[in-house]
């Protein structure tokens, strides 16, 4: 346990310089100091997947049941995600909104991590820790496509008013944040479509039934309909560029209120803990 | 002399004449009072750089050099030269290696042309301490403006900033196709920009179909007439208008078509014509986007704004090196009693040793190395205070006073002293004239 401790907390640190330094790098206007951001930032990441591993081994039932660990999870899974596209292409300045962002995430999780998570009977077993992980690693990369687009929408916005704002010259171009936008989309879409119907599969197990009409379901069906309509216009209309940007910041809304929001304004049956 | 100085009638006679550079600095090492010596010749400024023995005559050798060279009567070009010295050249030099004194601030050209022309110096063993130490900080200086600056990032022509802008929407203009209608200047040299920064394909459309050929084999791409503009507005992803088509020669709906066949790809269009050749309608179109000359007028503008406030952070960088530099030349006028104040020391312990040789020579192996090692330790000590003192003095104006008193206090100049006044102090003779 202690070693656990001494990761997350070497992880969490180092989100913390990677995150600190993507910022100075915006202020001071030197890559140089991005560039070792992602390192930092890589660095964080490998730490970060020890300590999954290492909390897997002990644990012994999978390393995403509790809320704590699906967001120290989550953060991972956008990390992950985002240095593969850094070494795809040259998109540096997405890394100060995804540092941030997995810092933020691995403080929250550090709230609960040290109370011991007693994990209620029906969550044991194979297909939850399998929905957990496709539907935060979908989630992760949909959260990706949301960031690209909106950065799409700001270089779109620039470039059409004719003039540059001051940040403008880091935002990397148009066609590649469309290709992050358009990856992340596809892969995300992939990986939370996987997530659903593990839960389902689960639900049909231990309820009865795979669908209740639950808020929950409900909100996440809808935000996985936007994403069917996005997918679709993308692949078969050739959707590109503006509104496909759009449309993926408009899913990902949906889908954050039936992560994070449902929980506030009704009463779900997807509450465990 | 530059470009503010001389006009192009004489930089132009005087870079003919000087376009053998290795001529020019054998005919320079051979003048009289001069040490050390730089030849820089560019198509907008000639210099010489030099270290100067004797300042007024080294100065009048180099102004006659010049005029000989550029083959000017001496009245006509003296006008066009400046002359600088010290810190002043020094500055000079920081600020032509960093491009703050290039007719278009910021091009990386100089910097290059500045290392050739030190290579030069080297090769013909022009350069010495003083001329290498003084380039690369030059060098250095040139690197942090680069870095620590945004002088060299913005556009500030036209057709420079159609590629800026190009690769904002198209990441690498790798593969692009870029389709030409029309012609003029100011749109073949964005058409040659692009290509230069990686364009793959160019297609020529103009009205009358021998002029396309023509300027598709000088760009060696595709000629086209105006019938089948819709057909390659499809394959191009960078438009670039400039007919004298009054009325609009892209039509929106020709956008809109265009887009639809090229699957929504992204397309950037540039009308630098006037009256418009491209309907500004087609710039509200999701996925096209449209810049005229104006707005690309502004975007220079702008541009050129921004590099006046960065080129105010480099002068300030410059000015910072330019006293790293001068502290570095003080440190050097002390350098040399310094030096001789130790040569004393050791002629002294050397002298000693020879006196005490006959007691010495009894002593034991490791004994004698302890009683040399104790001797030295001894002189070191107390040469220690005032080395230090004149190194402190050279950085605070005091290095006269010091010096004639350590070599007062140390009998430095007095007869048996074997390095005299002759070669120290006066390194500050440098001097830079510069002529183009």
């Amino acid at each position: 346990m202690i070693m656990e401790t001494w990761l997350f907390k070497a992880a969490l640190f180092a989100y913390l310089v990677s995150t600190a330094g993507y910022l100075v790098s915006l202020l001071v206007r030197r890559v140089s100091v991005a560039r070792i951001s992602t390192w930092v930032l890589f660095a964080a990441f490998a730490i970060h997947t020890l300590f999954i591993i290492g909390r897997w081994r002990l644990s012994g039932q999978g390393p995403v049941i509790t809320l704590y660990e699906s967001l120290s999870f989550l953060a991972w899974a956008v990390s992950g995600g985002y240095l593969v596209f850094q070494t795809m292409t040259k998109t540096r300045v997405l890394g100060a909104f995804v540092a941030p962002f997995s810092f933020l995430l691995m403080m929250a999780t550090s709230l609960g991590l040290t109370g011991e998570n007693v994990v209620p009977d029906i969550l044991r077993g194979y297909w939850v820790p399998a929905h957990v992980f496709f539907t935060l690693t979908g989630e992760a990369l949909l959260v990706l496509a949301c960031l690209a687009g909106t950065m799409y929408l700001l270089q779109d916005h620039a470039l059409r008013r004719k003039t540059a704002f001051r940040f403008s010259r880091y935002l990397p171009s148009l066609r590649d944040l469309d290709r992050i936008n358009h990856l992340s989309l596809l892969w995300g879409f992939v990986f939370f479509t996987v997530g659903i119907i593990a839960g389902a599969v689960w639900a049909g197990a231990v309820w009865g039934r795979p669908w209740q009409w639950d808020p929950k379901q409900v909100f996440t069906l809808l935000a996985w309909v936007l994403y069917v309509i996005l997918v679709h216009q993308r692949l078969a209309i050739g959707w590109k560029g503006r509104k496909a940007a759009f449309l993926s910041i408009l899913a990902f809304a949906v889908l954050l209120f039936s992560l994070a929001g449902v929980h506030a304004f009704f009463t779900t049956v997807h509450d465990f803990f | 002399m530059n470009h503010k100085t001389a006009p192009v009638e004489i930089r132009e006679r005087l870079a003919l004449s000087c376009d053998d550079p290795s001529r020019a600095i054998t005919t320079l090492r051979s003048l009289p009072h001069l040490r050390e010596v730089l030849y820089l010749s560019t198509c907008n400024r000639v210099e010489v750089l030099a270290d100067l023995q004797d300042e007024t005559r080294g100065i009048d050798r180099i102004k006659a050099f010049i005029f000989s060279h550029g083959n000017l009567p001496g009245e006509e070009l003296e006008s066009c030269l400046y002359v600088y010295r010290g810190d002043t050249a020094t500055r000079h030099l920081f600020r032509v290696a960093s491009s703050l004194d290039s007719m278009v601030m910021g091009e990386p050209q100089i910097l290059g042309q500045v290392k050739e022309a030190y290579r030069m110096s080297v090769e013909n063993g022009t350069s010495g301490l003083m001329i290498n130490k003084l380039l690369h900080h030059a060098f250095r200086v040139a690197k942090r403006v680069r870095t620590e600056t945004a002088i060299a990032f913005n556009a500030v022509s036209v057709s420079y900033a159609a590629v800026a802008l190009a690769k904002k929407i198209f990441g690498g203009l790798g593969g692009k196709t870029v389709l030409l209608i029309g012609a003029g200047e100011m749109s073949e040299l964005a058409a040659r920009h692009l290509l230069k920064n990686g364009a793959g394909r160019i297609i020529v459309a103009n009205r009358t179909f021998e002029n396309a050929v023509r300027l598709a084999e000088e760009f060696q791409g595709v000629a086209t007439g105006f019938d089948a503009l819709e057909e390659h507005l499809k394959e191009a992803d960078i438009v670039i208008s400039s007919t004298g088509s009054a009325g609009f020669v892209v039509t929106a709906d020709m956008a809109r078509n265009a887009l639809r066949r090229r699957k929504n790809r992204l397309l950037f269009l540039i009308d630098i014509a006037v009256p418009r050749d491209i309907d500004p309608a087609a710039g509200e179109i999701d996925n096209v986007y449209l810049y005229n000359i104006d707005h690309l007028q502004e975007i220079v503008d702008e541009n050129l704004k921004n590099r006046l406030e960065e080129s105010e952070k480099a002068e300030r960088i410059v000015e910072e090196e330019v006293i790293r530099f001068a502290e570095w030349r003080n440190t050097l006028e002390v350098v040399p009693t310094i030096r001789s104040l130790k040569d004393r020391a050791d002629a002294i312990i050397h002298g000693e040793m020879e006196k005490s040789f006959s007691w010495i020579r009894e002593l034991r192996e490791e004994d004698r190395e302890r009683v040399e090692i104790l001797v030295h330790g001894v002189v070191n000590k107390i040469l220690h205070g005032p080395v230090t003192s004149l190194k402190e003095a050279s950085q605070n104006d005091g290095t006269p006073v010091y010096v004639a008193a350590v070599r007062d206090l140390f009998h430095l100049d007095g007869p048996g002293s074997e390095s005299g006044r002759q070669d120290g102090g006066k390194t500050e003779t440098e001097e830079k004239e510069t002529s183009s």
